[in-house]
């Protein structure tokens, strides 16, 4: 049987070989699609086959929820801070100050605490579950546990996926009341904008939709970065390189998916 | 009984296995000697379910593997005990939780035919026959190449299954260490009556464990039989087959 090499496939296509290669690409992206959603379509399926995996649930809620605060906290108080002195900067002399409480609860709330936590976890908790899984898979353990009769989705995806879904948002929450407490600091000290005027422009502002719509991007982030990352892990290959591969491209595809989905919610929702 | 017919499966359009044909009778050890990257451990995941052939059937009993549905496949899986190459063992798990894992297999807490106690007996036991007493609180990162692949065998054997799968048991280990895995395989085949299939390239091991012996080469069974048979076959590619694994494993003895 003939090995359709590169250079075989060259010497047959008639055209220019650019066609070739966006035809490949766009195959293998619509076969990794498929494969994707035929995971999460089994893990729905057999949602009952997760109970078999114990407190792995609970392990990885606090490997993805505890583990992260000091990250969380670092970025938003700093992400509270940062856009406090901004706007405050960017006023004209005859708005009133209060109105930096009023755009740092709406920036926080809509946009920056969900992208940004988001976008730090693609790293930290997306790369984990790759190389976790992908080590798994790379040192047969992943078809140890199909071998004993375990259901290896179940026991090692759905608690990932789930913990993600469950603690994204309960991280965003802490973000935002860092934030908050960030960019008060920031109105106060740097900006001397006085505090009461502050919170007072930001209660006149605080909408409960708001936060709701911050939440909503937070579980849809919790699920899009668990679930790609599980997927790259659970069909690594080629070895410890394949698993240093596949958790690079995983902070990459996770990144982009976050600023995407960011886009079409505030498109749909807002 | 497994019955093999015929697989054929290739990858990245590379053929593996061109048509492997293998019957393991009850109570029996066979051997499948082959080259190392022949597909040996590729037919062995077959046998599971883990990887499907591109065509040929593959039966338990009796029982077409292939065309199970997952559930059945799960209750297939829960015959067998498979040792991996590399033991497989969950690092952040301990020995004893690593063991215990096969008896809580495929089954919520609830649903767990033993209780706490006597999983806690059961694994005990599993450790002292590999020769691995007390060493349930111990963690696999902290152990050596051949006592992992004891702690493999253990978690393989604690269900006490009817089938043994070995992928390559003694690769990678000393001599002495190899030696004593051979005669734990040997123990448990003559102690539990299990039917087991070893696949190996080591040819030394192979002939002190097996009973009947198949040699792959080139994807294709080239021979099966006792030993006496396969080392009196007129087949020019088992009897070079058979002089260079020798000259090979006396290398490694000397």
């Amino acid at each position: 049987m003939e090995v359709a090499t590169p250079e075989a496939r060259a010497s047959r296509t008639r055209g220019p070989l650019v066609f070739d290669a966006i035809g490949r690409h766009t195959i293998s992206f619509l076969e990794h699609l498929g494969m994707y959603f035929g995971l999460i379509w089994w893990m729905v399926r057999n949602l009952r086959n997760a109970r078999e995996s114990g407190t792995n649930f609970f392990s990885q809620m606090v490997q993805i929820g505890n583990d992260s605060i000091p990250i969380v906290i670092f970025v938003s108080t700093f992400v509270g801070m940062v856009t406090a002195v901004q706007s405050a900067y960017q006023l004209y002399s005859w708005i009133p100050r209060s109105v930096v409480g009023g755009l740092v609860i709406k920036s926080v709330l809509l946009e920056l605490t969900p992208l940004l936590t988001a976008l730090v976890l693609a790293g930290k908790v997306g790369a984990t579950i790759t190389a976790e899984i992908g080590s798994m898979r790379v040192t047969e353990q992943v078809d140890a546990l199909e071998a004993m009769g375990f259901d290896s989705i179940s026991f090692l995806i759905t608690p990932r996926i789930l913990a993600g879904v469950v603690m994204f948002p309960v991280l965003v929450v802490f973000g935002d009341l860092l934030a908050v407490l960030g960019g008060l600091f920031g109105a106060v000290i740097v900006a001397h904008i006085p505090a009461g005027a502050f919170l007072a422009g930001m209660k006149s502002s605080f909408v409960t939709r708001d936060a709701l719509f911050g939440l909503t991007k937070a579980t849809i982030f919790g699920y899009t970065i668990t679930s790609i990352a599980s997927y790259q892990g659970y069909y690594v290959s080629g070895g410890s390189a394949g698993v240093g591969k596949a958790t690079m491209s995983t902070v990459v595809l996770t990144c982009l998916a976050v600023v995407i989905l960011d886009f079409i919610l505030a498109s749909t929702l807002l | 009984m497994i019955t093999i017919r015929d697989i054929r499966k290739s990858f990245d359009e590379r053929p593996v296995l061109r048509g492997v044909s293998i019957d393991v009778r009850d109570r029996e050890t066979l051997v499948v000697l082959g080259r190392s990257g022949g597909g040996k451990s590729v037919m062995l995941k077959m046998i599971l379910g883990l990887l499907r052939p591109d065509s040929g059937s593959i039966s338990v009993d009796g029982i077409d593997v292939l065309s199970m549905t997952y559930p059945r496949l799960r209750e297939l899986r829960f015959k067998f005990g498979f040792l991996f190459q590399g033991a497989a063992l969950f690092d952040s798990l301990t020995v004893g939780e690593n063991v215990a894992l096969a008896l809580r297999r495929g089954r919520a807490k609830d649903e767990l035919e033993l209780n706490e106690s006597e999983i806690a007996d059961r694994v005990s036991y599993s450790l002292e026959v590999v020769g691995l007493k007390n060493t349930e609180r111990a963690m696999p990162a902290n152990l050596s190449g051949g006592m992992k692949k004891r702690v493999g065998l253990a978690r393989a054997i604690v269900p006490s299954p009817r089938y043994m799968l070995y992928d390559e048991p003694t690769t990678g280990l000393d001599m002495e260490t190899a030696d004593e895995i051979n005669v734990l395989i040997n123990d448990l085949r003559t102690k539990l009556g299990v039917t087991s299939i070893v696949v190996t390239h080591d040819i030394h091991s192979a002939f002190v464990v097996g009973d009947r012996f198949a040699i792959l080469d080139g994807g294709i069974t080239l021979t099966t039989g006792t030993r006496a048979e396969i080392e009196s076959s007129t087949n020019e590619d088992v009897r070079k087959y058979i002089s260079s694994s020798l000259s090979t494993s006396r290398t490694r003895l000397t």
